[in-house]
């Protein structure tokens, strides 16, 4: 595990340049490298620039050449709220998503990794289930989800039907769609999280949280005064890597409820596929996907950032 | 108290997870009668003419040899061309190798979704719509095993080279017959991380084909949700036949996934 941390890397990589024998100061380097760049320049570098070319064009769909250029009326679009549904409020139901994620998916994430933090059987058994859930296909454990969440015979109700809660119609009510599938979400996503954690947690000192022990702290004063400081950088990449996730989040929401009810769950990914591939409106649909990839850098950009000062700590 | 509480807390976190799993295997050997009644019936009734049924009204034999083809082919691929840009970038000398490198990690920054536009057009331009080719060629490179296995290579002494050069070795053999055996165990992260990453694949098949000879077994389980909608025993049936294999691979392999999640710290995306 160590050895593919970020840590080696950088003094590592000075000693590469260094050393080398003759025979690999070769411009056979280049053949080497040929096949992934080639991939990485036809699939995905140049489409990331032909996104941004075709955002500025009233796109035909059946007709290129009917292919329009329009300049930035695509992002007028986006800034006026004249499509349906807003830009805005697209953006609000991702924000609503991704918070949610992020809060939610860090702190119960957190949380499992200290109940599960001793290497004891038991706990190891709670680990291969919550990281069980992760490996699953999107598309087979939403189906199972919306089952679940079965306005009539689903599970969901079952469990609040103790509580006394009559049921409810879980994917088809604007105040309880998200809620389902943000859920479902953390279901998914948190076994990821809590492994990086349990990771962070095998690197920090126990001696700290000894001595904080005998100096007579509480578990609760030795958790945020000792523990969680040394676990910062872990918990910054958390973050960063949840919103990234969340933010581009599609295969739930097309697979429980389709964005809706009316738009209600249509997030920024969603809209992205929907406006393009269903409301055929292609150039606003590029330009959609440019504000994506634009949060998307920079939130990379601030992830290379901690990971670079993950190395540090580890 | 505390010596109760813990691995209690450990095991009721252990169940809740767990539960949509059962419930999924409960309703795929229930009878349709036990499915729709509330409140629920809570165990099995080892009724498998679910699994019958389910498994006639689809082509999963063709969506199982789909996948097994595509994500076969994409791991093949991914290992040849991280295993050549791996050692290029570690221990290789050229100009311009920072920059190529900062490229190569660019491209994991790109969001799936923004690809799809570009692509979707791409495809029908140059033919490669509805083939397996579109699901196959694109996936062919990964930033993360270009990340491991550099990061694998730089480790490596450098006498292990030096004698090879002295056999008369080229980089191609240095790779192949040295460094290539040594990253077996990285090897294996890379292409468990390709294979989920084709098994579970989802927006990119459905969005580049349209006919059942080319799709992989998510897109089928999808089209097979969209037609049978409400029923709830061979639904959980087909997501039980579709999902095991995955389940299973990852009990015997859990070391390694568990290993991958630490390599997606390195290099964020595979």
């Amino acid at each position: 595990m160590k050895t593919i941390l970020q840590g080696k890397t950088a003094a590592a990589s000075r000693t590469a340049a260094s050393r080398g024998t003759s025979g690999l100061r070769s411009p056979v380097a280049y053949l080497f490298i040929l096949p992934a760049m080639l991939i990485f320049l036809v699939f995905t570098i140049g489409p990331t620039i032909f996104t941004f070319v075709v955002s500025t064009f009233k796109w035909n769909w059946l007709n290129p050449d009917q292919n329009k250029f329009v300049g930035v009326a695509n992002y007028q679009m986006l800034v006026d709220g004249s499509q349906d549904p807003p830009f805005a409020a697209t953006l609000l139901t991702s924000g609503y998503f991704v918070s949610a994620m992020v809060v939610g998916g860090t702190a119960i994430s957190l949380g499992l990794a200290m109940l599960l933090r001793q290497a004891r059987r038991i706990n190891v058994a709670a680990r291969t289930a919550v990281f069980l859930a992760h490996v699953t296909p999107l598309v087979a454990t939403s189906i199972v989800w919306v089952w679940i969440f079965n306005p009539r015979f689903g599970l969901a109700n079952l469990v609040m039907s103790w509580f006394g809660i009559p049921n409810i119609d879980w994917l088809g009510n604007s105040r309880f769609a998200m809620p389902a599938v943000i859920i479902y979400s953390l279901w998914h996503e948190i076994g990821f999280t809590t492994v990086i954690f349990l990771g962070g947690l095998t690197t920090i000192s126990t001696e700290l949280s000894e001595a904080a022990r005998l100096d007579g702290c509480n578990a609760w004063q030795e958790f945020w005064n000792v523990t969680f400081p040394q676990l910062r950088p872990v918990a910054i990449f958390v973050i960063v890597v949840s919103s990234v996730a969340s933010l581009q989040a599609f295969t739930q929401f097309f697979m429980m409820t389709g964005g809706g009810p009316g738009f209600d769950t249509a997030t920024l990914g969603f809209q992205l596929y929907q406006q393009a591939f269903v409301f055929r409106k292609t150039g606003y649909a590029a330009a959609l996907a440019v504000v994506l990839f634009s949060i998307t850098v920079a939130l990379s950009i601030l992830q290379l950032r901690t990971t670079r000062s993950l190395g540090r700590t580890v | 108290m505390g010596r109760l509480l813990q691995p209690g807390a450990a095991i009721a976190v252990g169940l809740i997870f767990l539960v949509p799993i059962f419930w999924m295997l409960i309703t795929s050997v229930a009878s349709d009668a036990d499915v729709f009644t509330f409140p629920p019936r809570l165990w099995p009734a080892w009724d498998f003419s679910n699994y019958a049924k389910a498994w006639g009204k689809s082509p999963w034999l063709t969506y199982f040899g789909n996948t097994v083809l595509i994500a076969g082919s994409v791991v093949l691929l991914v290992l040849i061309t991280s295993l050549l840009a791996g050692f290029a970038f570690a221990l290789m000398r050229f100009r311009g190798k920072g920059v190529l490198f900062l490229l190569v990690m660019s491209a994991m920054m790109v969001p799936q979704t923004v690809l799809l536009i570009p692509n979707f057009i791409m495809a029908q331009k140059l033919g490669w719509y509805d083939t397996y080719l579109i699901q196959i060629v694109p996936w062919g490179a990964s930033v993360f095993g270009i990340f491991l296995l550099r990061q694998f290579f730089l480790t490596l002494p450098k006498e292990l080279f030096e004698a090879a050069e002295m056999d008369g070795a080229g980089p191609l053999r240095m790779l192949f017959s040295v460094a290539a055996p040594l990253a077996a165990p990285s090897l294996v992260l890379v292409a468990l991380n390709s294979f989920m990453g084709s098994w579970n694949a989802f927006v990119w098949p459905y969005i580049m084909t349209k006919s059942d000879a080319v799709r992989p077994i998510e897109v089928g389980l999808q089209a097979f949700y969209g037609t049978e909608g409400t029923d709830w025993t061979g639904l959980c049936a087909a997501v039980s036949f579709t999902t095991l294999p995955i389940i299973v691979l990852f009990l015997f392999l859990q070391k390694y996934f568990v290993t991958g999640v630490y390599g997606t710290q390195g290099s964020v995306r595979g």
